[in-house]
């Protein structure tokens, strides 16, 4: 193609696109939206690390009070002042208090463009030694009805508006040509009209892929910084959305090759839109649940309940009888809380959670095993849907995937152990069970937050290229039909 | 000659081969919606029966205990599978379905299905209701955007409008055209999950509800023909018609109810889990309206049941006093939680209201709010049943705290004394009356609808 043909070209279709009042509003509008977009985005991040930061400040203070409150004991002779439930020198009383610490999964910059699962995940739990955080946490309080309705975000814009914004932008670039009588002229060219079209084509693209990224990076780091930049997961992130974008482009350059009236291609391309893009992970979910339905929580609990009744009524019977009628924890009389009583309670805490643990394991592999595997079942399929796969990559991208949080899950499910190992000696013997000190105070473990956002599993660099491949695939069918048109 | 233009109008839509694919496309979709919807309705609506009498005999069969230990084992009040769930699931996947009732806490509900999803989740769940939202629409657009632009742009509409045909006949014609096809799928809709419910023992008291909701999704249907017909005759080209009538729901099925749900969490925000619990960890320790700390509370208490009873010690009470002191801070401590929750609820309300008010500008979305209504699956309906719950909490709590002021251990005997939980979602009435602001929102739109459609035909000249 010579020079001046591309320089004619490109300026043919910036009057075309500029003089066009339609595509001008709706690219206005589109912008508007996607700064929005931006800009939700941000402020969810910050307010996620303001809650951090409170979490943060709660833990210090809250040692400090422990702290403070074990040394009064302890200057008095260990005579605690108060209700007995509540003296820190208990060391049952403690995991119970002040003893729970926060498990935090710090969020990752680049999640202010996606929210992923981070809308109906916990980025934070507090961490008892007595309750399975799988069987309790409820996340943050938020509005049920504003998380069916949905987050606008990034994401959303990228997945569902551009598209149609790129069918409006592209799905008469030939069909305009014979409805404006043009063809004919354009016929009578030396120049050939597919490779003239797929020119336009590019140019379109070129010019919309451009002028988003050049919106969205200096937007984004004026947001939140400009450290993302330096990731690699941005990088990632930028090819991914600039194929999908590419993938409209060559499927509006596909359906062009047909010849059909402009009114006909619309239909097609918003079709197409509506089945890749809500229609075929709609059916690929119902497929999937069928395959691998996931099983309810409330077996879970179920199990856990079962375990308990069976236990009491064998090896716990030793354990209450002890427990209820030694003359030591005097729990079968119930008008004062005496010590034995909270060292009786930590045993039976201690013995039955062990039972509960236990039972829960099982229940809880079939859960997550079957999660794992409707996860493993998107990967093979995602590609039958571009909007899926974007929506698990960009996810994964930004730390907010399913993996990431089913990590940070096992890690507190691990740090909960780790809790439990410190806290259980202390609170169920009968040397210890009121030697609580400054020094424990101190040693109690606590989670070291941190980032989620590794994609080792997405298997990117072929994901991405197999990608390109269809895209290419569609083009090169849209040539060689558009080749045949043009004669 | 109105019926004759139907008859052509039908046909010339029927032969088309994009309509014929189409409505294959549609029947198959309604088709994996009713699949779908019910398979979700039987499968949850019994593991929620089960697990009510299951989590109820694990309590009442737990043996010899001491009281209170027995009432922390507890046991789940599970919120039952909507009656017309079938339908639509609405927010029973987001707010939960078991309330666990036991000693010292407010329940919540828990075990939000949504936690267990995978990224599908954000696409939807097809069945009856997300078809009316999403889809129907669609199909209702392309079944009507170039039902009287074809007539511009095959120049046929002189020739049409020179016959003996009057303007008025021709725009009946067309549009009772599109409503029957409609009406054909709006059949389907209606009649088959109908059968479905009617195959379940004891579906009779639903009926008045699902009338109501069939209602609605017809006056909704009516609205969406009469905009689409409108602007195809408006825009005198079908492409123009199809990118205005697509641009229109995607505004209105997307865009606005997601910005209106972020400008309510701006505008409305929530308190976060840290800060609430927090406060009322602080207000239960230190009380609130200068009722003293909780040891002041319970040294007070303390003397004054001793003062009852005409004793000097606890121990010499003839009751045990431990439950005395449960019971009451259940009492005081209750007071603070339900400040705390009625709060959040009442947050929420005005976060919903600022989404519902957004319908305004989208039909979809206050049709999306009035199947929520209908179908008891709204967040009305989940705040009755956790608030029957927790009453259900402290009845046993009174129960438990009672009996323990005289027994040390508890048998099966006496937890076979405590109630077992059930709940049924409120009636029509009810249903109705929360649906009061997206009917009228509906009817609205309606009227809208009915006022383009005037403009419209009073503008069909060539």
């Amino acid at each position: 193609m010579p020079v001046s043909i591309s320089r004619v070209l490109w300026r043919h279709e910036l009057t075309l696109l500029y003089r066009n009042r339609v595509l001008v509003t709706l690219f206005s509008l589109i912008l508007a939206l996607l700064l929005a977009s931006l800009w939700i985005g941000s402020s969810l991040l910050r307010q996620q690390q303001r809650t951090i930061g409170r979490i943060r400040a709660h833990g210090v203070e809250q040692t400090d009070s422990l702290k403070t409150r074990i040394r009064r004991v302890e200057a008095a002779g260990m005579r605690y002042p108060g209700f007995i439930w509540d003296d820190p020198t208990f060391a049952y009383n403690t995991a119970r208090n002040e003893g729970p610490q926060y498990a935090v999964k710090q969020p990752f910059a680049l999640q202010a463009l996606v929210t992923g699962q981070s809308e109906v995940q916990p980025f934070y739990y507090k961490v008892y030694i007595n309750k399975k955080q799988y069987l309790v946490h409820e996340g943050e309080i938020d509005n049920g009805f504003l998380q069916f309705v949905g987050t606008f975000d990034f994401a959303f814009v990228v997945i569902y508006l551009l598209p149609l914004l790129i069918i409006v932008f592209t799905y008469n670039v030939l069909s305009s040509e014979k409805e404006q009588g043009t063809w004919v002229l354009l016929k009578t060219s030396n120049q050939s009209i597919a490779r003239l079209l797929l020119y336009r084509i590019g140019i379109r693209y070129g010019l919309f892929t451009g002028f988003f990224w050049l919106i969205v990076g200096p937007v984004l780091a004026l947001l939140i910084g400009p450290a993302f930049l330096a990731t690699s997961n941005w990088w990632w992130l930028v090819g991914f959305v600039s194929l999908y974008f590419a993938f409209w482009f060559a499927v509006a350059f596909w359906v062009n090759s047909f010849s059909l009236s402009s009114n006909v291609n619309a239909m097609t391309l918003i079709f197409g839109w509506l089945l890749l893009g809500l229609l075929v992970p709609n059916l690929l979910q119902i497929g999937l649940n069928r395959a691998y339905p996931i099983p309810s929580r409330i077996t879970l609990s179920t199990d856990e309940r079962n375990a308990i009744n069976n236990y009491f009524k064998k090896d716990g019977q030793l354990l209450t009888k002890d427990v209820f009628s030694s003359p030591r924890t005097q729990i079968r009389q119930a008008s004062v809380v005496t010590p034995g009583m909270v060292y009786g309670y930590g045993v039976i805490v201690y013995k039955s959670q062990e039972i509960k643990d236990q039972a829960t394991r099982v229940a809880e592999r079939r859960l997550y095993g079957q999660i794992e595997r409707q996860q493993a079942a998107i990967r093979r399929w995602q590609l039958i849907s571009p909007a899926l796969l974007l929506q698990e990559v960009l996810s994964a991208l930004a730390g907010t995937h399913w993996h990431q949080f089913n990590q940070f899950s096992l890690d507190v499910d691990q740090f909960r152990l780790q809790q439990q190992r410190f806290f259980y000696p202390k609170m169920a013997s009968e040397q210890t069970y009121r030697t609580f000190t400054t020094a424990d105070a101190d040693a109690i473990p606590r989670f070291a937050p941190q980032v989620y956002a590794s994609y080792d599993w997405l298997h990117i660099s072929q994901t991405l290229l197999v990608y390109a491949a269809v895209v290419a695939a569609v083009l090169t069918l849209g040539y060689r039909r558009m080749l045949y048109a043009g004669r | 000659m109105i019926g004759l233009i139907i008859k052509k109008e039908l046909r010339e839509i029927v032969r088309t081969s994009k309509v014929a694919w189409l409505l294959v496309g549609v029947g198959v979709l309604v088709g994996l919606a009713l699949y779908n919807g019910y398979s979700y309705f039987t499968t949850h609506s019994a593991l929620l029966r089960e697990s009510q009498q299951t989590t109820y005999q694990q309590f009442i069969t737990q043996g010899d205990k001491n009281p209170h230990l027995g009432a922390h084992f507890g046991f789940y009040a599970y919120k039952p599978t909507a009656d017309l769930a079938l339908l639509d699931n609405g927010l029973e996947n987001y707010t939960g379905t078991s309330f666990y009732l036991e000693p010292h806490q407010r329940g919540v509900v828990k075990f939000r299905e949504v936690s267990d999803a995978t990224g599908l989740r954000a696409f939807g769940f097809l069945n009856i209701g997300y078809f009316a939202q999403f889809i129907l629409p669609l199909f209702i657009f392309l079944i009507t955007h170039n039902i009287f632009a074809k007539e511009w742009e095959n120049g046929t509409i002189k020739m049409v409008l020179s016959a003996r045909v009057s303007a008025r006949q021709l725009f009946a014609g067309k549009l009772l055209a599109c409503w029957l096809l409609v009406l054909a799928v709006l059949a389907v809709l209606v009649l088959v999950p109908l059968a479905l419910l009617l195959a379940h023992p004891g579906a009779g008291g639903v009926l008045p509800s699902y009338g109501c909701y069939a209602g609605g999704l017809v006056l909704y249907a009516l609205l969406l023909t009469i905009l689409g017909v409108s602007v195809s005759l408006l825009a005198r080209s079908s492409s123009l018609a199809l990118v205005a009538l697509t641009g229109f729901w995607l505004l209105g099925v997307f865009l606005v109810p997601r910005l209106a749900s972020q400008l309510a969490r701006q505008v409305h925000p929530a308190v976060s889990s840290v800060a609430f619990d927090d406060q009322t960890f602080h207000d239960k320790q230190y009380g609130v309206g200068g009722e003293g700390t909780k040891d002041f509370r319970r040294e007070h208490l303390a003397d004054s049941v001793m003062q009852q009873y005409h004793v000097k010690r606890l121990e010499d009470l003839p009751v045990f006093f431990i439950p005395i002191t449960i019971e009451y801070f259940e009492e005081t401590d209750g007071r603070v939680m339900e400040n705390a929750y009625n709060a959040i609820e009442a947050n929420e309300g005005r976060q919903n209201r600022l989404v519902l008010a957004s319908a305004l500008l989208s039909p979809f979305l206050a049709f999306r709010d009035f199947s929520l209504h209908l179908t008891a699956t709204d967040m009305n309906t989940h705040q009755d049943f956790a608030q029957q719950a927790e009453a259900h909490r402290r009845r046993m709590g009174v129960l438990v705290d009672s009996f323990y002021q005289k027994n040390t251990v508890a048998s099966n005997d006496f937890w076979k004394t405590l109630p077992q939980f059930a709940y049924a979602a409120p009636g029509l009435g009810w249903r109705l009356s929360n649906a009061a602001a997206p009917m009228a929102i509906l009817l609205g739109w309606l009227l809208a609808a009915l006022g383009l459609m005037l403009l419209a035909y009073r503008r069909m000249r060539v």
